[in-house]
């Protein structure tokens, strides 16, 4: 499977790229956990930040990392600073005025904790992202005994995405050469839905009774054990680290639910 | 019939395909609308399909799975909503079993419907995570009514109905008009649709 360029997965031989895909994704929720709900405050957020960040450094791919991190985050930013800033309701400390708008600390202080707790989320999930080859996850999914039709829903729209594509391009200007307007007004953009999608639709469905019998052909439902070309790597002290995030994550909840 | 039953009528190997396929669609149509510059995502047009056709359980899946796929190949925030596309397809399935797809008002009614359920998901997630605030246009919606002296969960509220009603009204009036484009030899397999279409 190419995963390159279809995925933001970044090829790369670090011991972060060599971990079994659920110890990685069993860190995020416990990310989250950390970052919202107990402790659930700013430095933990900065905290859990620095930590993925050197980890993404470790594993070689901070610059992809810190592009996503930006771009996901700067027009939040943007928007969430002024609008919370000027109008949160729990604003009452002035910090700034200038004809008639208000800057008030309480309004910073929820955007600038609210951003903080995000990019701690967001950095757990691009280790994961980042690092994990989307043919690892699912290999690991079917050893651990998820049905193969999982595995396969998770897989296939990766293959078929790039051929679909094409295929928006084709009808784009099949239905330009026949006087679609996709530059008119709203109405007209509208009513160019349409002529765009149907076709799309239904040329990708013409297709799905061959692909349902390939798949049968190839035992899709049988329930014999099958043997994965690609090996993901395992180890008794990741299944212990696995179940120790997931102990601190149920733990933490826990804790801020009894104190 | 058990639903364990109706479950192992709806998920035939043809319905799994019909789910990939579905998943690469709205990420692939949501592409397309948005070169357009329409107020509209028509991101959620596969799942809906899936779910007139498939059931709700179906629908629920392909949601569910295409924001965690997004989620791989855009940015992760897209796998935070996983639940509300979920939602979506689910809603969808109900709306089409009780025969909400039979003609045009009614499947404005269930994009209405699809609408709330949408919110209700939709809104917690937003609210709790992102702060009200997801950096979209949708903003200035959120900022007017906080303006106007709401709090910020009703103003959270608003800015979700208003910014999701007309995508799904469209997108439902759509699915409408494709199911009834189907070839009768694709359509006959879907036994949902006898009551649904």
């Amino acid at each position: 499977m190419r995963a390159s360029g279809t995925t933001l997965f970044v090829e790369g031989q670090s011991r972060l790229h060599g971990c079994h895909p659920f110890s990685k994704l069993f860190f995020i929720p416990l990310t989250g956990v950390a970052a919202y709900v107990e402790p659930g405050t700013v430095q933990a957020a900065v905290f859990l930040i620095v930590l993925n960040m050197t980890l993404a450094a470790a594993a070689g791919v901070l610059p992809t990392a810190w592009k996503i991190t930006w771009r996901t985050l700067l027009p939040l930013a943007l928007f969430m600073l002024p609008i919370h800033g000027f109008l949160y309701p729990g604003n009452h400390t002035p910090l700034f005025s200038r004809q008639g708008l208000t800057l008030y600390a309480e309004g910073l202080r929820f955007a600038g904790t609210i951003l903080a707790q995000l990019a701690a989320v967001l950095s757990a999930s691009l280790l994961f992202v980042l690092t994990t080859h989307p043919a690892d996850l699912i290999a690991a999914l079917t050893k651990a005994g998820w049905p193969s039709s999982i595995a396969y829903l998770l897989g296939s729209p990766l293959l078929m995405l790039p051929a679909m594509r094409d295929r928006t391009g084709v009808i784009r200007a099949a239905q330009q050469a026949r006087g679609l307007d996709s530059g008119a007004n709203i109405l007209g953009r509208i009513r160019s839905l349409p002529p765009l999608v149907a076709p799309l639709v239904l040329g990708a469905f013409a297709e799905i009774e061959q692909r349902a019998i390939a798949l049968e052909l190839r035992g899709f439902h049988s329930s014999a054990s099958k043997t994965s070309l690609r090996r993901v790597p395992d180890s008794t002290a990741q299944r212990l680290v696995r179940r120790l995030f997931l102990v601190a994550t149920v733990f933490l909840i826990l804790y801020r639910i009894m104190i | 019939m058990s639903f364990s039953e109706q479950l192992k009528k709806d998920f035939t190997t043809f319905t799994w395909v019909l789910i990939a396929v579905a998943i690469a669609l709205n990420i692939v149509v949501g592409q397309l609308v948005s070169l357009l510059k329409l107020p509209i995502f028509l991101d959620s047009i596969g799942t809906i399909l899936v779910a007139v056709l498939a059931g709700p359980w179906a629908g629920g899946l392909a949601g569910l799975l295409t924001n965690l796929i997004w989620g791989a190949i855009t940015s992760p925030v897209a796998a935070a909503f996983a639940p509300v596309a979920m939602v979506i397809g689910i809603a969808a399935g109900f709306c089409a079993k009780y025969g909400l797809f039979r003609n045009w008002w009614l499947v404005i009614i269930a994009g209405l419907i699809i609408t709330v359920f949408n919110a209700v998901v939709a809104v917690p997630i937003r609210l709790y995570m992102f702060g009200g605030i997801t950096g979209s246009g949708a903003d200035f919606v959120t900022a007017y009514m906080l303006a106007l002296g709401k709090d910020l969960f009703g103003s959270v509220v608003v800015t979700v109905f208003t910014s999701n009603v007309v995508d799904k009204v469209v997108t439902a009036l759509l699915v409408w008009v494709i199911v009834k484009a189907l070839p009768q030899r694709f359509a006959a397999r879907f036994p949902r649709l006898a009551t649904a279409g």
